[in-house]
């Protein structure tokens, strides 16, 4: 039987290394896989999807995955929208990176779903939000395929020395972490949104972009406006009183203030994304 | 694997000399690969770095004439740069083996209009359906093209996106079993030397005699290599136990059926998830896959003319003012029959538009349709 599977992260948490470390584990597994990443002007921060068909004959058809078994997303703000339900078949599971458990998603229909706090593995094991191979363990949990060892041997392949270690640490955590899958606790699907990715001039929002953001201590702030120089967004505005403000449209967490700050006045903490 | 790392690792096991290219999206992983394998002495051969596709023309066309095993390969707007020494290394009889992976030109997305547009270029053109195709084609490509009876540029397309950036499972061979069917390549001119240009001949049809000759020979030699692309695939099916049909067509479930679809490339996959829906329902329709656009199988298409009562090309590409390619091509195949099919166009995944199984079962339905005597439209864009 085919299985479709839908991958929805952003550039730099790594979805389509995820759909072919997935194929690779399957085949691994004894199945005939195929890998597809949806190419348009990706960049890293704007939200990317990707395909994977698993079936026991080798796959011919050269289509999307339209009706996905499977929905797999990588960053834990998508994981909050309904659009990532989109389409799925009946029944079909939903495994987000989220920091709550699965009786709390939101997103509703006739769908099974499961969470696993990926950023937060992914954090630990490899010291970056590259959320792709801290998720992948769940997915083995919660489909109950492919074998973690498949996996890790794909991993294996992909990358060499310690950074496979890290990965492989990453997805032993994973599928340790991962929830129960339930029913959905909605039934009723809620309306779809698209979600702000980038754009150019005014409607250039990239805040759905940042894990970490800046914030100021006003008091250790001597005004030197190294930040406002090094900024790559123009997302910092100078105010009368000789200080920085951070335009929060304009901010998409890349930390280059924190870094440029010669006073240390810049700290950078997680963002909390709130499930509503 | 990916397309693009199948026609790379082809590419390493043929012993490749002498590669150049530059980079352009979807063919850039090729090139990335490559170099890769150049760096850390997978490939012993030389990767030359030009400013441009035009030069890596010039650059394997020179050291193909030197008596390199060469390699070039490209994408859409690259592939258009490169057109006018395409030209000089097919009229010298160059061995060249190009990569073409397919970008539209007026989208980035896939179709097959980048190398049907160097059709006049008269170099060999394969198109492949999938990754495995890809690998084994280009280790064909350098056996047809060094063939003293060809001696012709080979161009392999495959669509960009779709096979380039999509991975699946490929059987990759040995070393050996490639090294023991492809003997290195030994330059010696088969052109006389009045038109040999390395001998300082004039090449093309100059020299003084009929300056027509360069196109009546160059002509001549595509027709001619129909029958050593068909037993060159024979070959590689018996020694690594894969073949994609004669070398030039292939058919797929076509026994009993009345009518048939013809497509290329990717598009040929996605058929035969749509055939064998049809057919499970009952509906008599086959699959035709051209392999080979350029010689043009027109054999080929005479018994299939015979047989079936309709033929709906599919085409992912069209000819502005004229129609698709491999349509016109049909239609001029079949002329001279005295019963002859319906021919029907179809133009379908132009400028990467997305082509579902159940596309093509409302195409193979329209064929039946027409095999029954039904009037349907001639022309349809899916």
């Amino acid at each position: 039987m085919v299985v479709g599977i839908r991958i929805h992260g952003r550039g730099g948490q790594g979805a389509v290394t995820a759909s072919r470390l997935l194929a690779t584990a399957a085949y691994y597994d004894g199945k005939f896989s195929q890998a597809i990443p949806m190419y348009g002007t990706e960049r890293r921060g704007a939200p990317v999807t990707a395909y994977v068909r698993v079936d026991d004959v080798r796959v011919r058809e050269r289509e999307l995955v339209h009706t996905p078994e499977i929905v797999m997303v990588l960053d834990p703000l998508l994981s909050t929208r309904q659009t990532m339900a989109d389409d799925m078949a009946e029944g079909g599971l939903l495994l987000l990176n989220a920091a709550y458990p699965p009786e709390e998603v939101k997103t509703g229909g006739n769908i099974r779903v499961a969470t696993v706090n990926a950023t937060n593995i992914a954090l630990e094991t490899l010291r970056r939000p590259i959320t792709n191979t801290a998720i992948l363990g769940a997915f083995a949990k919660a489909v109950g395929w492919p074998k973690l060892e498949s996996i890790e041997k794909a991993i294996r392949k992909q990358f060499s020395g310690r950074i496979a270690d890290m990965n492989v640490e990453a997805i032993k955590r994973s599928y340790d972490e991962c929830s129960e899958v339930i029913p959905a606790p909605v039934k009723i699907a809620g309306e779809s949104e698209a979600i702000a990715v980038g754009g150019y001039g005014v409607l250039k929002d990239v805040s759905s972009w940042r894990v970490f953001q800046p914030v100021i201590d006003m008091d250790k702030c001597t005004g030197c406006k190294n930040c406002w120089i090094y900024c790559p967004e123009t997302a910092i505005k100078w105010t009368d009183e000789n200080k920085p403000e951070i335009e929060w449209r304009k901010c998409k967490g890349c930390g280059i203030c924190v870094n440029e700050c010669p006073v240390g006045a810049i700290e950078f903490k997680r963002v909390e994304i709130k499930n509503e | 694997m990916t397309g693009n790392k199948a026609a790379a690792t082809a590419v390493k096991l043929a012993r490749v000399e002498v590669l150049s290219a530059f980079p352009v999206t979807p063919q850039t992983t090729i090139t990335q690969y490559l170099s890769e394998f150049a760096a850390n002495g997978e490939i012993k051969g030389e990767f030359v770095n030009a400013e441009g596709e035009l030069s890596t023309q010039v650059i394997v066309q020179a050291a193909s004439r030197a008596g390199a095993r060469t390699f070039v390969c490209t994408s859409g707007p690259g592939q258009l740069y490169m057109h006018h020494p395409m030209h000089s290394t097919s009229s010298s009889r160059l061995p060249v083996v190009m990569a073409t992976v397919h970008r539209g030109n007026k989208s980035m997305q896939p179709d097959h209009t980048d190398l049907m547009s160097q059709t006049w270029t008269g170099w060999i053109q394969l198109y492949c359906e999938n990754n495995q195709e890809i690998l084994d084609t280009h280790l064909m490509a350098y056996k047809i093209a060094e063939d003293k009876r060809v001696r012709l540029p080979v161009a392999i397309g495959y669509d960009g996106y779709v096979l380039s950036y999509t991975a699946e499972p490929v059987e990759v061979p040995s070393q050996k079993s490639v090294d023991d069917w492809l003997p290195p390549y030994e330059y010696q001119s088969i052109l006389p030397k009045d038109y040999d240009p390395a001998t300082g001949g004039r090449g093309f049809g100059g020299g003084g005699r009929d300056p027509q000759q360069g196109w009546i020979t160059h002509h001549e030699a595509l027709l001619n290599a129909l029958p050593v692309i068909k037993e060159i695939n024979e070959d590689f099916g018996k020694v690594f136990g894969r073949k994609y049909g004669n070398g030039l067509t292939e058919t797929y479930k076509t026994e009993g059926a009345e009518a048939v679809m013809v497509a290329m490339g990717s598009l040929a996959g996605t058929a035969r998830a749509a055939i064998d829906n049809l057919q499970a329902d009952g509906k008599p329709i086959g699959l035709i896959k051209l392999k080979c656009y350029q010689p043009f199988a027109v054999e080929d298409f005479k018994e299939y003319g015979k047989k079936f009562k309709a033929i709906g090309m599919i085409d992912r590409n069209v000819c502005l003012g004229h129609g698709g390619a491999g349509y016109r091509l049909i239609r001029n195949s079949l002329y001279d029959m005295d019963e002859r099919p319906k021919v029907l166009q179809f133009h379908a995944g132009l400028a990467g538009k997305e082509v579902r199984v159940g596309d093509f079962e409302r195409v193979g339905e329209k064929i039946l349709k027409a095999a029954k005597g039904d009037k349907v439209s001639q022309v349809e864009w899916v």
